[in-house]
């Protein structure tokens, strides 16, 4: 198909999707629906950017993004306020946000795969998923206690991956023919810093997240 | 020939984006910095009500913490509008006039009575999918005529249905202005100066979205 024909498709399948959206988002009731609604029209709102497909538009994304992100954080918070007071929920209520079921029962199976595609991936991004995967683990199901030398021994691997990755981009410039080992140093090193760096502050959540009151 | 302004003061070149200057988006942005400035430094009043039958009266005075939101929402929001003034860019005026919506509803979102929670609920529904007729025009504009530059976009006609689409999510953006701007108490009201500055920004979005439409058409 020729490009700009492939476009207007997509364009048109844009608003088609977006149009079952709002019909849906006029039909439903329920206030914490219309705001999953919402978030389902925000993805339809990226879609639509993504179709331009040129470089632009891939700057353009991660704004639009940013903006659907900070609403749906914003207008939860405001649902949260609203509910709290239309029961007349007391502020000093003592409850913990993570004792859910799904957060007990999720975390092994997404933690692999998180940490498995992360893994795939290499690189910062890499770091970034598997990193949330261990995260995400670690305050949710993670029992053992931090002694000093699990913590050390943390930050040295840490540490270590770091030096792997200067090595990596020093051998970039003083050996360019070894470019495949180099990439693989820089790309394996800055995985596993940021997946560590990550898990620590897993671990540290943990703590402030897990007790009840929400803070220690 | 810019849109309304009639003539170009000048252009700041920054590599794709380029800034214009005309005396209508220079008026406006000094008022939006001028009436921000005034916001942050202003005091909100006290409400003094009269008791009926007695020789009495009853304050209704706002707490700190409140009032601390409330001005850094308004803040937040001058900031917004004073960017979207004088941006040149239609994406960049798509965020700018999406963050000064949030900014809006955080103005009433601010109190405790659960009726104004539940309004500002509403409101913020209306400006979340309103995203989607705002960012995709502006997709369109930059699918169909190759720039997000409003200075070039002058010499581009872009097609009717992309001006209706903006039009629909600016509007949908500022939905939260009417109902404020009707307020007849609006400087007397729980609230005030800061919800003055729902009114203020709104009305500058509105004068800025005809400028562009009347570019891109």
């Amino acid at each position: 198909m020729e490009i700009g024909a492939l476009f207007q498709t997509a364009i048109v399948i844009g608003f088609a999707s977006a149009f079952i959206a709002f019909l849906g988002f006029v039909l439903e009731r329920d206030d914490v629906h219309k705001l999953v609604l919402t978030d389902l029209i925000e993805v339809l709102t990226l879609m639509i950017v993504a179709c331009v497909g040129t470089d632009l538009a891939e700057c353009l994304i991660l704004p639009a993004l940013v903006v659907g992100v900070a609403e749906v954080l914003a207008f939860s918070e405001l649902a949260v306020a609203k509910e709290k007071t239309r029961l007349g929920f007391e502020e000093k209520t003592q409850q913990s946000p993570l004792n859910i079921e799904v957060l007990r029962t999720s975390p092994n199976l997404i933690a692999i795969i998180l940490i498995l595609y992360g893994a795939v991936l290499t690189g910062f991004t890499g770091g970034a998923v598997a990193g949330l995967g261990m995260l995400y683990y670690l305050v949710c199901r993670w029992e053992g206690d931090i002694t000093k030398s699990f913590w050390e021994g943390v930050g040295a691997v840490s540490g270590v991956a770091w030096c792997l990755w200067i090595l990596g981009f020093l051998l970039f410039f003083i050996v360019p023919d070894l470019w495949l080992l180099a990439l693989f140093l820089a790309g394996g090193g800055i995985l596993v810093k940021v997946t560590s760096k990550m898990g620590l502050i897993g671990i540290e959540g943990k703590r402030s997240f897990r007790s009840p009151g929400g803070k220690t | 020939m810019i849109g309304l302004g009639e003539s170009l003061i000048g252009l700041i070149r920054l590599g794709d984006i380029v800034l214009y200057l005309t005396p209508t988006t220079l008026t406006l942005f000094l008022t939006a910095v001028g009436f921000t400035v005034v916001m942050a430094l202003s005091r909100p009043e006290t409400q003094v009500e009269l008791v009926f039958g007695m020789d009495g009266y009853k304050k209704s005075e706002m707490p700190m913490g409140e009032i601390k939101f409330r001005r850094y929402m308004a803040i937040v929001c001058g900031v917004a509008t004073a960017g979207a003034m004088i941006t040149g860019d239609i994406f960049d005026f798509a965020l700018f006039v999406t963050l000064a919506g949030i900014a809006d509803v955080g103005i009433v979102a601010a109190s405790k009575k659960p009726q104004v929670l539940d309004a500002a609920y509403q409101y913020g529904m209306t400006l979340m999918i309103a995203g989607l007729p705002l960012f995709g025009a502006a997709a369109l504009v930059l699918g169909t005529a190759g720039t997000l530059s409003l200075h070039e976009l002058d010499t581009i006609r872009v097609s009717g249905v992309v001006a209706v689409l903006f039009i629909l999510g600016v509007l949908g953006e500022i939905g939260v202005a009417p109902f404020y701007a009707a307020k007849a108490r609006l400087f007397r009201a729980l609230g005030a100066p800061y919800i003055i500055m729902i009114h203020v920004s709104t009305l500058l979005i509105i004068v800025r979205t005809v400028e562009i439409i009347v570019t891109l058409l």
